[in-house]
């Protein structure tokens, strides 16, 4: 062939591959478009809602929580404006770096790098972290300034829940804190807000429906570095609603100061002596850990720490709690907070259980504030009158046992009246034989004792009242006519909480109405149960509780309120928590106040005033406080003496 | 002087103006999206973009004077060079990655000229070659070779997407040379047994790469996540797009590299089907009449260059398009003309540079 023959066929073989090749790409080329089509015609609405899912971040809005406010509408608990910081694991990285590199910003200690380090490692990427609550202004500015610099890591406003009382009125409004994963388990529907804090205990707790509101939802547009661009609210939280307690602040500080001070004078802190003393002592030092700010010089020259107790103060019209004391208290704000691990163990380690309410959940034998329950129960089932008579030679024998009243030296013969007066345990030994305990369980019962109040928190201890079906059903054993001797004062089995007494008092004053108690605040009169007791008896009972502190010899005729404010009735209580054994007696240690503070009798007083027409009832536990015509009855008086001073001023 | 710049002016008449039209047009394309990428900016990207565009049209005119018999010349030399070039980048880069050299402030990546360099000198081979030998085998060993070594150097750098891309695109060369059907048949089937001798030569990152792409859904967060995202912002876009700066995926960065390899899915979640399909006809145009021109030039070595410019356009633009429609692996492949980024669009400009030339000076084919 010639060179030109080969050159044209080259060239034929050429173009012939090279159109192949051309045909080839517009083959490829069409593969693609249909692939494209497929994408995004056939397969758009998929790839929008992902787009979508991409581009909106759905966000849950905490609503505002409602507020509580005393009876004067001064702020028990509300909402302040806070700062989150958060870090989202996805974003940032290395989450360890950003870490250390916050640390060197704002304040973050070992234990809160710890959980974030360990929610980063168990937790999904994508989920933001609660760093930090309450950024202080200066932080916040120090983070806007570098935000740059740490991706992942984001602020937000939100509201911070905080108690402008703070231990004050602790053990009322219980606190709100973070979600718990059981909480969670128990309403999914809260996992969409990992920041909400929910009421744990008090009325936060109790009213928390009332108070969460309902939350709201909006859409964050954030890019694929986490951070928002804008933000549209399709539906709007509704506020939780707020809520008035009939708790009066005023009356609530002053008597928590005078149940803390007790008989003792407050020591200044700041002499050598005292803090020798606090040097040398555990038990203070873990008291003033834990937020303590008073000490007590007792009388016979000790330090001591401010008094345990409880007290409450109750309108008997219409069963409205104005104060709810009980110390040790601890203060609600710390637990809104992420709670420290330090500031946990101070309060666990503080030696009397600040977390513990004593009002609902402190169990007391009654001592002798238990006898009127037994006075009516006898005069009710006609056992006794106003003039039945039984002598007190200072003890009672029972087959083999020896019963002793207080007094070593009895009270001569004595009346339902005079032994209320001056505490005569014999003649309660006496009449409640002759009554037996099924009739006192039932007076006990209708007067409230021995059962949940109902008041409005949780925790509510039930208390005992111990009888006959009782015994054999706890202990398998029958009741003995020597338990209902000691029942008689309000001893032995016979457990009740400070409410219990408060609202037993308060029956007791109003006589037709079994009055149950309300931290909020109740409109109008309401319709309480009839009370169902004679009226008889109860003027024979009140007669006695007057001369408790009108008597000539009443236990309590020291510490009487003035006639201008109608005068008080009551009832003392001591309660021997352990017998002084023969060791003490013949190291001459006889009183209270030599003993140690955990074998010291407990103090008690419930009463109300004014006699006419009584309006607030009121119940006093001093724990190992002594005795409670001197320790407990001076407190209920001052109790009583600022509610009836601040009525109708308010 | 007169003669001179008739030959100017003849010159300047044969220039394949509606080529350099088109390129104009997708580089406009590209500054726009660009302009988008940066969230309505010229900066850091569209206005480069454009200037470099400029600049790439210029070197094109630059190319078309000078006389393609002088490519033909320098061909053996500048393929040598560019092997040079590979070698010692390899020295440089040492075990590391050594894909680019800076030059000036200027990263650049000598892999990608090199495909033009290896095109010049097999177009050159084929054109020396006895007419008669085009079907023996023999004629086909050497171009195997001087495809092998500068394919293994780029692989080496590590550099597998541009490796594959240039021995395809060279490959093709041997294919419209005339090589034999049976051994194209042959060469297939040991090509397809020694992928399994490929994978275990691969880098982890790479093999990460080719499992990402079989199963992208397994990784959101991981390799997976670019894909995903990609198919999510082209799907989104529908049939007309968000419009112009609306498209949310790439406004909000959950689309990666949208100013390079992504940029095709941008486009087409702002445009749709219809700015990605008319994409794709304005690269049919370009790359068609690159081939046009190779059955209207008369010289062997002027029309295997074009037909080897053409499928180096064609490659660039299939694989990338493959990729971000979730065809094939990421490999990095830039959208000619359209991504950002230098290296390539000095190589595209190259090769229209060198087909311009070839137009303007080559003889014209006898019929």
């Amino acid at each position: 062939m010639s060179k030109k023959v080969k050159q044209k066929e080259n060239r034929r073989v050429t173009g012939r591959r090279t159109f192949l090749l051309g045909s080839g790409m517009l083959l490829a080329t069409s593969f693609l478009s249909g692939r494209l089509y497929q994408l995004q015609v056939a397969q758009n609405n998929r790839y929008k809602r992902l787009s979508d899912r991409n581009q909106f971040d759905w966000r849950v809005v905490p609503p505002r929580r409602g507020r509580l406010v005393d009876r004067q509408e001064r702020l028990l608990a509300g909402n302040a404006e806070s700062y989150l910081l958060h870090i989202t694991p996805l974003y940032a990285g290395d989450v360890d770096k950003s870490l250390a590199q916050l640390a060197s910003l704002i304040e973050l200690n070992d234990e809160v790098i710890g959980r974030v380090r360990e929610q980063a490692r168990k937790g999904p990427s994508f989920r933001p972290i609660l760093i930090r609550e309450s950024l202080t202004q200066r932080e916040l500015s120090t983070l806007a300034v570098r935000s740059a610099y740490l991706p992942g890591v984001t602020f937000e406003k939100s509201l911070r829940r905080i108690y402008p009382q703070g231990a004050l009125t602790g053990h009322v409004t219980g606190y709100v804190s973070p979600l718990t994963s059981r909480e969670i388990e128990e309403n999914s529907s809260l996992g969409d807000l990992p920041d909400l804090a929910t009421g744990k205990i008090g009325i936060e707790y109790a009213l928390e429906p009332e108070l969460r509101g309902t939350p709201g939802g909006e859409r964050v547009e954030v890019n694929a570095r986490g951070r928002p661009i804008r933000v549209f609210r399709d539906f709007e939280p509704e506020p939780g609603g707020d809520v008035k307690l009939a708790l009066d602040i005023g009356l609530q500080q002053h008597v928590t100061e005078i149940l803390r001070r007790g008989q003792s004078e407050p020591v200044d802190m700041a002499t050598a002596e005292v803090q020798r003393a606090i040097a040398g002592n555990r038990d203070l030092k873990l008291h003033l850990a834990s937020g303590e700010n008073m000490l007590l010089r007792d009388s016979i020259g000790n330090i001591t720490p401010p008094e345990s107790g409880a007290v409450v103060v109750m309108d008997i019209r219409n069963g409205e709690i104005l104060s709810m004391v009980s110390s040790p208290t601890y203060d609600p704000n710390v637990f809104t907070d992420r709670l420290l691990t330090r500031d946990w163990r101070r309060l666990n380690e503080h030696p009397r259980n600040p977390l513990l309410n004593r009002v609902t959940a402190g169990l007391y034998a009654p001592g002798s504030t238990f006898k009127m329950v037994v006075a009516l129960a006898a005069l009710e089932a006609g056992i006794i009158n106003e003039r039945t008579s039984f002598s007190c030679k200072g003890s009672m024998e029972l087959g083999n046992a020896t019963f002793h009243c207080w007094l070593e030296d009895g009270h001569g013969t004595v009346n339902v009246v005079r032994a209320l007066e001056r505490s005569c345990d014999v003649f309660f030994y006496e009449v409640a034989l002759k009554t037996g305990i099924q009739r006192i369980k039932a007076m006990a019962n209708k007067l409230g004792l021995g059962d949940v109040t109902g008041i409005d928190i949780p925790g509510e201890k039930q208390g005992i009242i111990p009888h006959h079906e009782w015994k054999l059903a706890t202990h398998g054993v029958v009741w003995t006519p020597g338990e209902t001797v000691v029942a008689s004062i309000g001893q032995g089995y016979v457990l009740v909480t400070p409410l219990q007494l408060a609202v037993m008092t308060a029956r007791l004053a109003s006589g037709t109405k079994a009055v149950t108690p309300s931290l909020q605040t109740v409109d109008g009169v309401p319709e309480f149960a009839e009370l169902d007791i004679s009226p008889a008896a109860l003027r024979i009972v009140h007669k006695g509780m007057f001369e408790v502190t009108n008597g000539s010899l009443g236990t309590a005729r020291a510490h009487n309120l003035p006639s201008r404010l109608g005068g008080m009735a009551g009832k003392t209580g001591t309660v021997q928590v352990k017998r002084i054994t023969k060791e003490q007696r013949e190291a001459g240690i006889t009183k209270n106040i030599e003993r140690p503070w955990k074998e010291r009798d407990h103090a008690l007083f419930v009463g109300y005033a004014p006699i006419k027409d009584p309006r607030y009832a009121v119940a006093v536990v001093v724990e190992h406080g002594g005795s409670g015509s001197s320790m407990a009855a001076p407190i209920a008086k001052a109790a009583l003496k600022r509610a009836l001073e601040t009525e109708g001023k308010a | 002087m007169a003669a001179e710049n008739v030959t100017i002016f003849r010159t300047v008449l044969r220039i394949p103006w509606h080529i350099l039209l088109v390129a104009g047009v997708l580089v406009t394309v590209g500054a726009l999206a660009l302009y988008s990428a940066s969230e309505g900016s010229w900066t850091p990207w569209a206005g480069k973009h454009a200037v470099r565009g400029a600049v790439g049209a210029a070197m094109v005119l630059v190319l078309a004077f000078i006389d393609f018999r002088i490519l033909r010349i320098w061909a053996y030399p500048v393929y040598l060079l560019s092997i040079v070039v590979l070698i010692v980048l390899l020295g440089i880069g040492g075990g590391g990655v050594a894909r680019w050299i800076n030059i000036g402030g200027f990263t650049f990546q000598p892999s990608e000229p090199t495909k033009i360099a290896v095109l010049l000198a097999l177009a050159r081979y084929f054109d020396s070659q006895p007419l008669d030998k085009m079907r023996s085998i023999l004629t086909y060993l050497p171009p195997l070779v001087m495809i092998i070594v500068p394919f293994i150097l780029v692989v080496e750098q590590p550099d597998l997407g541009t490796a594959l891309a240039l021995a395809l695109g060279s490959l093709t060369l041997l294919f419209v040379a005339g090589l034999p059907w049976r051994y194209i048949l042959v060469s297939f089937i040991g090509l397809v047994a020694a992928v399994p001798v490929l994978w275990s030569q691969l880098h982890p990152y790479q093999k990460t790469r080719v499992m990402t792409f079989l199963d992208p859904e397994a990784d959101k967060l991981g390799a997976g996540y670019q894909i995903t995202q990609s198919k999510i912002a082209l799907g989104s876009g529908g049939l007309f797009g968000k419009g112009f700066l609306m498209g949310s995926q790439s406004q909000l960065n959950y689309l990666p590299e949208k100013q390079t390899d992504f940029v095709f899915t941008m486009i087409g979640e702002e445009f749709g089907l219809v700015g990605n399909l008319f994409i794709l006809g304005l690269y049919l145009l370009l790359i068609g009449s690159v081939l046009g021109i190779s059955y209207r030039v008369g010289s062997r070595f002027a029309q295997l260059t074009c037909i080897g410019v053409a499928m180096m356009l064609f490659l660039y633009v299939f694989v990338n398009v493959a990729m971000v429609t979730g065809l094939l692996p990421v490999v990095g492949a830039p959208l000619p003309l359209i991504s950002y980024g230098g290296t390539a669009m000095l190589t595209v400009f190259l090769g229209l540079g060198v087909v311009a030339s070839a137009v303007v000076h080559d003889r014209p084919a006898v019929e």
